[in-house]
């Protein structure tokens, strides 16, 4: 009888923990398929693969589903309405496509007052993936206007870049610090944004050696004060760049005097 | 020629077993070795029959890893037990600590029978990310084998030595073994963690376009999640090792034929929940170094854990271990029964029942939940008007500080129950205690309101403090403690053995609740990267490279805890066979004084 028993309490444990977990709602990580489309491709085609994106592989709900650290996009935020009614009116001077495309290719200059900078890298989707991300946004209270022209010159610019290259071609330090989007999150002479240390003055704080190893590896040291940042710089810079453009920035950076 | 009794035949059967399966590891890989340098390339992935190659690797990976936690956390306290028969010549540790040991050797071939399975299901069904892995790591493999085999003989000496050396300076060489086989447990396991947590959180520069051959060892070896882990799982060892000499002690205690053995399987269950719940009161602050360390590896897996796809997952977290907390509180007070004096502090556990409820139902309470618009319509909001508030880390935080405290207090008044202090400062002393206990809740109280009036970047800080004012507090109060109860009067013996029977049964739940929950948290662990065998780095390209939801996931684990105590269960049994435990007689009507000795 005893044996019956703790068989019982044990079954009878482990199955109420399957039941709650098999209750609550079941979200699975779906792998982000390669999206590939011809150039008549049609908008309910692309709205389709983006929500798909959306909540699935594309890891969009990880910030957007919460309201904590990124706005909600299939709701109402401050009275503006859903982001296919709203994204019209974010910029001045960009309508609702080219604001939802530039804000996913450069989030960090995008960010809302009150939320921090996105871990966002429009570079691990393909530029189909994109638009079709921009179609299904659109759709969420809009009027989808992508095109399968615009597909098709994302497709066209994808394959003319090679993977893992650098992101621009020039070694001009400015060129190679927009290029790479550095100016989104660090401050130079007036120009990028207050989030991670300043570039002006860098060389007079700290050595030559650290600021190429915070190029290259920038978990190895978190700058002092900006721990909440950390894991926001991207971990790949060191594949964007060529070896002289890694020299030339360094280089530069380490001029920057106080 | 002396002749071998079969029961020693069994014994070093059952012992060379594990160096066996290791050394044939062994010749495998090396017999595997020439076909890639003729040029062969292997296939990525093998197909396994009925419940596909993930299910089957899922499988061997939890069986072994539980195994290995037990085989690497019972030594530790088995070692600490022998230590404490030797300083306080009480001979019922001595004993404790072997039958511990004998524990751990009928489980060690197991532990090595699913590691040898994983790594067959590792070379037939994933020869793609095997043969990566051990083209970095062949190394640190080799050395394992080495330390493993070390291991194994060192167990050896220290279980089948304890009679030979159990005097003199021969026992403080038993004791020395004994820490031996800890120093070797925890290399293998230091080594083993750093395969996986490679696969987590490989260093910055290895890309899915660097040759693992270029990898460099140290880098891949200290990655940066290696460190987090170790200590993590240090520490849940201990936890899950003693839950499970916990449930394997009730066992024999619901079994007992005479009183002696009743009173010595009610102590070492006593001792099996004890240690347990101390080492699991320090667990949550190792988690949240290793959640911090993911956070700082890439923000944005991090974020995956927390708020992506495995949100719901951390409600079931909290939900399971607040019936840890139930359980082993409700063990001790079902305890205090058989304590005489200890009547005086039962009509607070009704009390401290209510605080353990609302912690529970607090620490439960979702927030930060993926919600689609039909949700959030229903809601009213992004987030649910009254629970929402609840949900918040400010009131989780401040609910398990206060079960923390809770579950520490029901301790006390365990240790208390049957000592008059004599100290003349006795009841200075108690109220300095209770000043602590209030200001620590008063801390942490504050701290949790504060948290909302402020941004979520100083909130976190707040957590730090909320916890160093429950540590402190614990400290301070259990040197008090130790001093004030010197030479305390006893108001009665503990009557080891008069415990009803539904107490032995929480100890089931401890048990069965643990391993569920390390398995969920491998599941957390291991899934968070996502579509990638090394995150970032090599993709997963197989059938199974979508993470699955958490249904499916919970009975993979279910099935798993299944497997692992039905093998557990016979291998006791068998162990039992060969060798009866000795049951020491003075676990009966032990002095009030020597069972706190335990505590």
């Amino acid at each position: 009888m005893t044996n019956i028993k703790v068989l019982g309490v044990m079954i009878g444990t482990l199955a109420v923990y399957t039941w709650i977990a098999n209750a609550i709602p079941q979200i699975e990580s779906a792998v982000p398929e390669e999206v590939s489309f011809s150039a008549d491709v049609s908008p309910a085609e692309l709205v389709a693969a983006g929500a798909e994106l959306y909540s699935g592989g594309g890891g969009c709900t990880t910030c957007h589903g919460l309201e904590t650290r990124a706005p909600n996009l299939l709701t109402d935020y401050n009275g503006e309405g859903t982001i296919g009614q709203r994204c019209g009116t974010r910029v001045s001077g960009q309508d609702c496509k080219t604001y939802l495309h530039e804000s996913m290719m450069d989030p960090a200059g995008y960010v809302l007052e009150g939320f921090e900078p996105m871990v966002f890298q429009a570079r691990v989707l393909s530029g189909a993936q994109i638009w079709s991300l921009v179609a299904f946004l659109q759709d969420q209270g809009g009027v989808v206007t992508v095109s399968g022209s615009d597909v098709a010159t994302a497709a066209e610019a994808d394959a003319a870049a090679p993977a893992g290259g650098p992101m621009v071609a020039s070694n001009d330090p400015l060129e190679i610090m927009r290029g790479n989007l550095c100016l989104g999150c660090h401050m130079l002479d007036g120009e990028g944004a207050e989030l991670g240390p300043a570039f002006d003055g860098m060389g007079s704080r700290i050595a030559t050696d650290r600021i190429r190893t915070g190029i290259i590896d920038p978990a190895v040291e978190i700058a002092e004060g900006f721990d909440h940042l950390a894991g926001s710089m991207p971990p790949n810079l060191g594949d964007m760049l060529t070896a002289r453009q890694l020299e030339v920035l360094v280089d530069f950076l380490a001029g920057q005097g106080g | 020629m002396p002749k071998i009794s079969r029961r020693a035949e069994w014994s070093w059967l059952q012992a060379s077993l594990p160096v066996a399966i290791v050394m044939a590891i062994g010749l495998i890989a090396i017999a595997i070795e020439p076909l890639a340098a003729q040029g062969y390339t292997p296939r990525e992935y093998g197909d396994f029959p009925v419940i596909g190659s993930r299910a089957a690797i899922w499988i061997a990976a939890q069986l072994h890893l539980f195994f290995a936690a037990f085989v690497l956390g019972v030594p530790m306290f088995a070692v600490v037990a022998e230590a404490i028969g030797i300083f306080s010549s009480d001979d019922r540790y001595d004993k404790l600590a072997k039958e511990f040991t004998r524990l751990l050797l009928v489980s060690y071939s197991a532990t090595a029978i699913w590691g040898a399975i994983l790594v067959f299901g590792l070379i037939t069904l994933y020869p793609g990310l095997w043969g990566y892995l051990s083209e970095i790591f062949a190394p640190s493999m080799w050395v394992y084998v080495g330390i493993f085999f070390f291991e194994s003989f060192t167990l050896y000496l220290y279980y089948y030595g304890w009679d030979r050396w159990k005097k003199g300076r021969a026992k403080w060489g038993h004791w020395g073994l004994g820490i031996l086989l800890n120093l070797w447990g925890t290399a293998v396991m230091l080594i083993a963690n750093s395969w996986l947590t490679y696969m987590m959180s490989p260093p910055a520069e290895v890309t899915p376009d660097t040759a693992p051959g270029m990898v460099q060892f140290w880098s891949a070896f200290a990655n940066a999640t290696w460190m987090p882990i170790n200590i993590h799982r240090l520490i849940a060892n201990v936890v899950f090792g003693g839950a499970i000499v916990g449930a394997y002690a009730a066992y024999r205690f619901l079994s007992a034929k005479t009183d002696e053995e009743r009173a010595h399987y009610d102590w070492m269950g006593y001792i099996g929940n004890f240690i347990a719940i101390s080492a699991l009161i320090v667990l949550p602050f190792a988690g949240y170094w290793l959640g911090r360390e993911i956070y700082e590896f890439n923000q944005q897996m991090g974020t995956t854990m927390m708020g992506g796809f495995m949100s719901w997952l951390w409600v079931v977290q909290a939900f399971l271990i607040a019936v840890l907390f139930l359980a082993g509180n409700y063990y001790l007070w079902v305890g205090m029964g058989r304590i005489p004096g200890a009547e005086r502090f039962m009509p607070y556990t009704k009390w401290m029942l209510l605080v353990l409820l609302i912690g529970a139902a607090v620490w439960a309470t979702p927030r930060n939940m993926i919600a689609d618009r039909a949700e959030i319509t229903a809601m009213g909001g992004q987030f649910h008007p009254f629970l929402g508030v609840l949900g918040v880390m400010s009131a989780k935080n401040t609910a398990v500080n206060f079960m923390i405290l809770t579950t520490f207090l029901s301790f006390l008044l365990y240790r208390r129950a049957n000592k008059k202090a004599v100290v003349s400062w006795e009841k200075t002393g108690t109220t300095i205690q209770g000043a602590l206990f209030a200001v620590s809740a008063a801390v942490v109280l504050f701290y949790g309101i504060y948290g909302y009036f402020v941004p979520s970047i100083v909130r976190i800080g707040f957590s730090v403090y909320q916890v160093l004012a429950v540590i402190a507090a614990i400290i301070l109060v259990v040197v008090i403690d130790v001093f004030m109860m010197r030479g305390a009067e006893s108001r009665g013996e503990i009557r080891w053995g008069e415990m009803p029977e539904r107490s032995q049964y929480a100890l089931f739940i401890l048990a069965v609740t643990f391993t569920w929950l390390m398995g969920l948290m491998g599941f957390a662990r291991s899934g968070i990267r996502q579509h990638w065998h090394v995150f970032e780095v090599i993709r997963d390209t197989s059938v199974d490279a979508a993470t699955p939801a958490l249904g499916y996931a919970s009975i993979v684990i279910s099935a798993c805890v299944l497997i692992f105590l039905s093998l557990v269960t016979f291998i006791f049994w068998v162990g039992g066979l060969a060798e009866k435990p000795v049951i020491s007689g003075t676990a009966v009507g032990a002095t009030a004084s020597a069972s706190a000795d335990g505590d």
